[in-house]
């Protein structure tokens, strides 16, 4: 059977393209046993998981517990903010006292970007970086990539833009690595103040035009505005951003197509997307919820596969 | 009575034509005995092997000695040990102790402490009180206590206006204000150099723009002023355009930069690694051609070690979290004989041991007979190994252990003391 070529998913930077067709291939499968009666399968019996989540998340770690669950692999979860690891514990040390009780692989979210790879220099456990700072959000980017596959098809030559609040989004970047590798031509729009001033290096183009951009993509991914993550302020106000960024279904309307809409969640309602585009049908923000499921259970899957390798 | 006798040795110096042929030279009690051919004496200890060459001793201007304070990291014994081991001979220690070097008393703490060492340690005094920034220090006491030069170190100074008092309050006293030019409200809580990489890893990045700005605001500052004007630790291109600039329109204004920045680029940082976490940040090629341009045409004056001691808990962890700097007396010459080929023996000599000794008025040794013996006895031609029980240095924050070196420290003599390595 095919595996894949890393035994962590530190990063869409560090797969090949082969891994991620093979993870396409699988998520599919994974999507089939989802819609059974009964949803579980017995794969990661054998299993034991640790969630480690330094950074607050809902649905991301919901979708792992979730999948190790349906896996019937054996979860523990950790929680704690950043701070309290500042304060005290290494994350080296917190780590080694979890992986102590037979813990055998590692689903970690992080503020500091690169702290997956530098746990991975240390420790042997598999290890899925579930966001690391403003690094990558692999398993987004990859259950992102699927949904887009299931709406146009091979992503060889598709359009995508990714709009809104790229200088603070570990989702852009992997988002931009992963559809690099899959073919697709990628631009990046929002305010300059929000787009890395070297991003067109890695291979995507650069527009401050909702409108343009709009009519030019296939596909919108449009980001959360990352108000958290802002220690200045970028924009002057909620208000201006939405009046030259904000999407809603009056200017989707006045367009000459029908783009597809993204968004990895959690939405804010009334700022990057009105409530008549988050809730059209042009949406397919709840499809890919689903495809995260499928998409971490099928990372799950072949990681474990590569457990002790 | 201590005889060293070391055999057909290249004297890299003024005094002596780098064509002429090897000569033997005879140190007794510390005191430089004979210079000739052929000398031949019974001595405790005989130096004969191909390739040594002889300066004077080298120094080093802006090393971290986290003493007192950061004990820890490093101390004035270890330090001195550091920059025996690594060719220095002299060492001009940064302010950033804790309490920082900004009266008489820690200037006094630092000779007190360092009498016996082998290595000169001399005190660079704070600009503002506590380094932080604000309020001026008592330059002027600090000067008479033997203060070299005044510089808030590993803290540059963002105020403009306390920049231009420093300038202008040292001038009585012809003093020197050494500034690393960074602007941290551009540099916004950068991680590493701005640019391709920064992108792809998702770091904040330290603009080249963050240096740039403060080069031109110091050379505004130091023309206005008329006062001397040192900036440390330069990276970019553009800064030694402003400096080659400045120095044509006679600003008096001089510079170094870290030997760490003349070797490596920011792709080194792909995997994370803090050890080349550094400050000023690893940038690109083009910087590292540009500063050696301005190396070879005397823009940028010499070349410093950026000996920032550090200790594991700094390192061993998320790179945000992880602190700038690398240790470096002993790595600065292997690093320079092995990959900066472009320059003569000669050229390092200057960069090492005659610039920053002229630059701040510290005197000068001469290799002649009856001269207390101040020098540095190297092999450009050995190639080595570093392991890490080669640091003498009490931390061991550096990305070069188990690297392959070429150029190797031998000994050095200093204020009738020696060590052999």
């Amino acid at each position: 059977m095919a595996e894949l070529s890393t035994k962590h998913i530190l990063g869409i930077k560090y797969l090949k393209k082969k891994d991620i067709e093979l993870i396409f291939e699988t998520t599919e499968r994974f999507k089939e046993v989802l819609n059974r009666p009964i949803k579980k399968v017995p794969s990661l019996r054998d299993v034991t998981i640790a969630n480690l989540f330094f950074e607050n998340s809902t649905r991301t770690r919901i979708s792992f517990e979730l999948a190790e669950k349906r896996l019937s692999a054996d979860v523990v979860n950790f929680s704690a903010a950043a701070s309290s690891v500042k304060k005290g514990e290494t994350l080296l040390d917190t780590v080694n006292n979890i992986l102590s009780m037979k813990v055998d692989m590692l689903v970690m979210r992080h503020p500091a970007p690169g702290a997956p790879i530098f746990l991975s220099r240390h420790i042997d456990a598999n290890i899925i970086n579930a966001g690391d700072g403003t690094h990558e959000h692999p398993t987004q980017a990859l259950l992102d990539a699927f949904s887009m596959r299931e709406q146009v098809g091979d992503l060889e030559g598709k359009k995508i833009a990714i709009f809104g609040d790229i200088l603070h989004s570990r989702v852009a970047m992997s988002n931009i690595f992963c559809l690099n590798k899959l073919g697709a031509k990628v631009k990046v729009c929002g305010p300059p103040t929000l787009i890395p001033k070297h991003i067109q290096h890695l291979g995507v183009e650069v527009s401050h035009d909702l409108r343009n951009t709009l009519e030019w993509c296939d596909i919108a991914n449009v980001l959360r505005i990352q108000l958290e993550r802002q220690d200045i302020k970028y924009f002057p106000s909620i208000r201006e951003y939405v009046l030259r960024f904000g999407i809603n279904k009056k200017l989707l309307d006045s367009l000459n197509k029908e783009v597809v809409i993204m968004h990895p969640g959690p939405i804010n309602r009334g700022v990057e997307l009105s409530s008549d585009v988050a809730d059209s049908d042009q949406s397919i923000i709840l499809q890919q919820v689903e495809n995260g499921l499928a998409t971490r259970m099928a990372i799950l899957y072949l990681l474990a596969g590569k457990r002790g390798s | 009575m201590n005889v060293v006798l070391i055999k057909k040795v290249q004297i890299i110096s003024p005094e002596y034509n780098s064509s002429s042929s090897p000569l033997d030279v005879l140190i007794k009690n510390g005191i430089i005995e004979k210079i000739g051919q052929n000398i031949n004496v019974d001595a405790d200890t005989i130096f004969e092997e191909e390739g040594l060459s002889l300066s004077i001793g080298w120094t080093d201007i802006g090393v971290q000695v986290c003493d007192p304070g950061y004990e820890h990291r490093e101390d004035l014994h270890t330090v001195s040990m550091a920059a025996a081991a690594g060719g220095f001979t002299t060492i001009a220690c940064q302010p950033n102790t804790n309490p920082c070097i900004h009266s008489k008393s820690e200037v006094q703490y630092v000779q007190r402490n360092t009498g016996d060492a082998i290595v000169d340690i001399l005190p660079i005094g704070a600009v503002s009180e506590n380094c932080a920034g604000k309020d001026i220090t008592e330059m002027y006491d600090m000067h008479k206590a033997g203060a070299i030069a005044f510089s808030d170190g590993d803290q540059p100074i963002q105020d403009s206006g306390l920049m231009m008092r420093a300038l202008q309050y040292v001038k009585t006293i012809n003093g020197i204000i050494i500034n690393q030019p960074f602007n941290s409200s551009i540099a916004q809580n950068g991680q590493m150099n701005e640019g391709f990489m920064s992108t792809t890893l998702g770091m904040r990045g330290i603009p080249h723009i963050a240096e740039d700005l403060m080069v031109q605001r110091d050379i505004y500052l130091a023309e206005y002023t008329a006062s001397r004007l040192h900036l440390s630790n330069v990276s970019t291109t553009e800064a030694v355009r402003l400096i080659r600039i400045a120095k044509q329109k006679g600003i008096k204004v001089t510079a170094s930069v870290p030997i760490i920045n003349l070797i490596l680029t920011d792709s080194v940082l792909e995997r994370f690694e803090t050890n080349y976490k550094v400050s000023p940040p690893l940038r690109h090629q083009e910087d590292i051609d540009a500063l050696l341009k301005g190396l070879s045409d005397g823009t940028i004056d010499f070349i410093n070690s950026n000996h920032t001691p550090l200790d594991e808990e700094d390192k061993k962890k998320e790179f945000t979290y992880a602190k700038f700097g690398v240790i470096g007396l002993q790595t600065t010459f292997p690093l320079l004989n092995t990959y900066l080929k472009q320059f003569q023996l000669k050229e390092v000599i200057n960069f090492l041991a005659y610039q920053p000794r002229k630059i701040f008025g510290i005197d000068i040794p001469k290799i002649v007979e009856g001269e207390i013996a101040n020098l540095t006895l190297f092999n450009p031609k050995i190639e080595w190994t570093m392991q890490r029980e080669n640091i003498q240095s009490k931390s061991k924050n550096t990305p070069f252990i188990g690297k392959r070196f070429k150029g190797k420290i031998k000994a050095v003599f200093n204020k009738k003391q020696s060590i052999f390595f």
